[in-house]
């Protein structure tokens, strides 16, 4: 018994240890290596893609296409260049914010939360179907949407609660790995989304799949003109990730959710119902994602619509730049939001598919998992103790 | 310690749990007379294309295996598998502008190396790097995921290919001219690959010196090492393997249709995460993942047969996830697999 605190001690050693200076240079050298990596794919799809005035000739391989400095400046002006595009950016980070907190939340349990796509999904559509309904009832004024509102993003919360606490139970019962049934409930999530939304409740007339659009009084007035971006949402998300911080860093319950997960043996002897933890975590995961979706139904696209964009991946990838810590996925947030909106400006300017980001997405992710690369490059060039450890205490 | 297997109940209890599941699809979505249209679908066509379905589930399944009992955790099979579908679609329109022409066979073979190549660099991180598993595999899948869709659009200027080819339909001698059994016998090269497949991989895994290395690295890689084997290597065979399987599957899917769809999900659609989810049923035996990666074709195959039957109303999207389910379900209630002891954790030689 001794020997299993001992490890738990060990492991919270380490996420103590790595410190916040530590865990930056890792998130930085990662993004840098994956823009670099993504330099290298943008220039050689130049080679291959056709256009009109390539912006260099290469003898024996034809024309460039994509110049890869272009194109990063073309997505940060396309991200922060403008009033316009700054609110597009913003607009992104708000729902970036919710998405990458719900990953953090359940990591800092150690739980991989990969569902939140399909909890936002389904959030999505109970806030959409919520301010369809109440909307009808509601005066049209500031009182309306004052109900209307927060009613969505209620409603959202505990879909999106549901959907994640579902995972959650099977993890701490029946020791289902949840990165497994998180992905299957994704889509589950989608396949029962798309089914109501064509058959019961959405829009049967239409051709696509959708709902109606909500009406004016559910909707978050915006803020930028020319843009859907509303400021009292941002602030929202960023009160949300004070509010994380705050429960996880500085409270009893945070504390025990992180140890739940980690090391649910060594919580059970300390006296911590470590199943109830599981499930408390996945569960506030699950409605920080459903609020994800709310926010995307009120604030950008105004109804529920096939094609929900993927903020849910994009989360796991805030959080894991962030370290998980919900302050830093704040700034990782900002960045995400402005590489997607940017990347918007790159397409059609430059005619780079937006699915860039989603390459550099995945690399980013990969290369954070990996500090053991950057250290053995730190070591070939001489910074001799190894500045970029996350892992304090262990030997190698 | 004894190891838990899926016992003859289990087996029953998957069995009527998957049917049930097919059942209450079917009444969800209005209510049919249902029985007799099922029954009219179950030909031997109908298991023909059943074992069309289970090229990609099993192979990635069969690969995942290797990779586990190594010790390596490779989640990233359902990302090695869109870039075998990619690669191999790719490879066929890129190569009908060389002078080797449109080789389904060469376009076949530079398909698995792509798959290859990128389960050589998740060994990479795993094992040199020293990754976290998990969270590199999630990696491997989102890359594929981003970038076969982006190559796509580079390439054909949208996320779907054009039509390039299929693999030519052989027929076994004789038997293939047999009444009703017939059709079973006029298949593609994956099907007959997946046939030898499966035996196979259950030769090399309990009958050979290289199956008890597999084994021992990811159960016990201290005493492999004491054995004077190197773990490292024997971890990189285990997940490379796996990228050869998935370069089978990913290829034999998309040349079964001849096109490569990368909206969405990709037309890989979840096919590794099932495949993951069949050899954890199949408890490690390549044998009982084929099977589980059966059933869950089967179940693909009659929603797709069913649908073709005029008049019938099934939305398709309830019973498409009905596999999903149908894991859920496994995972929940009967899959208590044991991994392998080691699987997940570094290994580092004291010498």
């Amino acid at each position: 018994m001794s020997g299993v605190r001992a490890r738990i001690e060990a492991s919270l050693d380490r996420l103590v240890d790595a410190t916040v200076i530590e865990r930056l240079q890792i998130s930085l050298a990662a993004l840098g290596f994956a823009v670099v990596v993504g330099a290298v794919l943008v220039f050689v799809s130049g080679l291959i893609a056709d256009c009109p005035d390539p912006f260099l000739s290469l003898p024996g391989l034809g024309g460039a296409c994509y110049n890869p400095v272009e194109v990063y400046w073309t997505m940060a002006t396309g991200s922060f260049g403008s009033l316009a595009a700054l609110g597009r950016t913003l607009q992104e980070t708000t729902l970036l914010l919710f998405t990458g907190l719900s990953v953090a939340v359940a990591f800092r349990a150690g739980l991989f939360n990969i569902g939140t796509q399909g909890q936002m999904i389904l959030g999505a559509l109970g806030a959409a179907l919520t301010a369809l309904w109440l909307g009808e009832v509601v005066p049209g004024s500031l009182i309306g949407a004052l109900i209307v509102i927060p009613a969505g993003v209620v409603v959202g919360a505990v879909i999106g609660g549901l959907w994640g606490m579902l995972p959650g139970l099977m993890k701490a019962y029946a020791d289902a790995h949840e990165v497994i049934t998180t992905i299957m409930l994704n889509f589950i999530a989608m396949g029962i989304a798309f089914w109501l939304v064509q058959n019961r409740v959405g829009n049967l007339e239409s051709d696509s799949v959708l709902t109606h659009t909500i009406p004016e009084v559910a909707r978050l007035t915006p803020t930028i003109g020319g843009t859907r971006f509303s400021l009292w949402a941002l602030l929202a998300a960023l009160i949300a990730a004070l509010g994380i911080y705050v429960l996880y860093d500085r409270t009893i319950l945070g504390y025990e959710l992180r140890t739940s997960g980690v090391q649910e043996a060594a919580a059970e002897y300390g006296g911590v119902n470590a199943k109830r933890n599981i499930v408390t975590s996945m569960t506030l995961s699950g409605a920080l994602g459903g609020i994800a979706g709310s926010v995307y139904v009120m604030m950008v696209q105004y109804r529920w619509q096939d094609g929900i964009p993927p903020l849910g991946f994009d989360g796991i990838a805030v959080s894991i730049l962030a370290g998980n810590n919900p302050i830093g996925v704040i700034p990782a947030a900002v960045l995400f939001g402005a590489m997607k909106s940017g990347s918007v400006a790159l397409n059609l300017s430059l005619g780079v598919p937006p699915e860039l980001v989603e390459v550099l997405r995945g690399l980013i992710i990969l290369f954070i998992a990996m500090p053991e690369f950057f250290r053995m490059i730190g070591k070939r060039y001489g910074y001799g103790s190894d500045p970029l450890a996350t892992d304090g205490g262990e030997n190698v | 310690m004894k190891r838990p297997t899926v016992t003859r109940r289990q087996g029953l209890a998957i069995g009527a749990v998957l049917f049930g599941l097919l059942l209450a699809g079917f009444l969800i979505d209005g209510g049919r007379s249902l029985l007799g249209d099922v029954t009219g679908v179950i030909s031997a066509s109908y298991f023909a294309a059943v074992f069309r379905f289970t090229v990609p589930i099993a192979f990635a399944a069969m690969g995942g295996i290797f990779a586990e009992k190594s010790g390596v955790i490779n989640i990233g099979l359902e990302g090695l598998l869109i870039i075998g579908a990619f690669g191999a679609v790719a490879a066929l329109w890129g190569l009908s502008a060389t002078p080797i022409g449109a080789n389904i066979w060469v376009a076949f073979l530079l398909a698995v190396l792509a798959s290859t190549l990128v389960a050589l660099l998740f060994a990479t991180v795993c094992i040199d790097f020293k990754a976290d598993q998990i969270i590199a595999g999630l990696a491997i899948w989102l890359i594929a995921l981003g970038f076969a869709p982006f190559a796509s659009i580079i390439i054909w200027d949208r996320t779907n290919s054009p039509s390039v080819g299929t693999f030519p339909v052989w027929e076994v001698p004789v038997l293939a001219d047999l009444p009703t059994v017939g059709p079973l016998f006029s298949a593609t090269l994956p099907v007959f690959l997946l046939v030898l497949a499966v035996p196979f991989s259950w030769y090399l895994l309990n009958r050979t010196t290289f199956g008890k290395w597999i084994e021992a690295s990811g159960e016990d890689p201290k005493s492999l090492d004491t054995a004077g084997v190197d773990v490292r290597r024997v971890r990189y065979v285990g997940v490379l393997l796996s990228g050869v399987y998935c370069g089978v599957g990913g290829a034999g899917l998309a040349l079964n249709t001849g096109q490569f769809v990368g909206s969405g999900d990709t037309m890989v659609d979840g096919r590794g995460w099932i495949g993951l989810t069949a050899y954890l049923i199949g408890n490690y035996n390549p044998i009982g993942a084929f099977l589980a990666s059966f059933l869950f074709a089967a179940l693909d195959a009659l929603q797709l047969q069913l649908q073709q039957i005029a008049g019938f109303e099934v939305s398709s999207t309830l019973v498409g996830i009905i596999p999903y389910v149908a894991v859920l379900v496994v995972l929940t209630f009967v899959g208590r697999t044991r991994m392998p002891s080691a699987a997940g954790e570094h290994y580092e030689s004291d010498e």
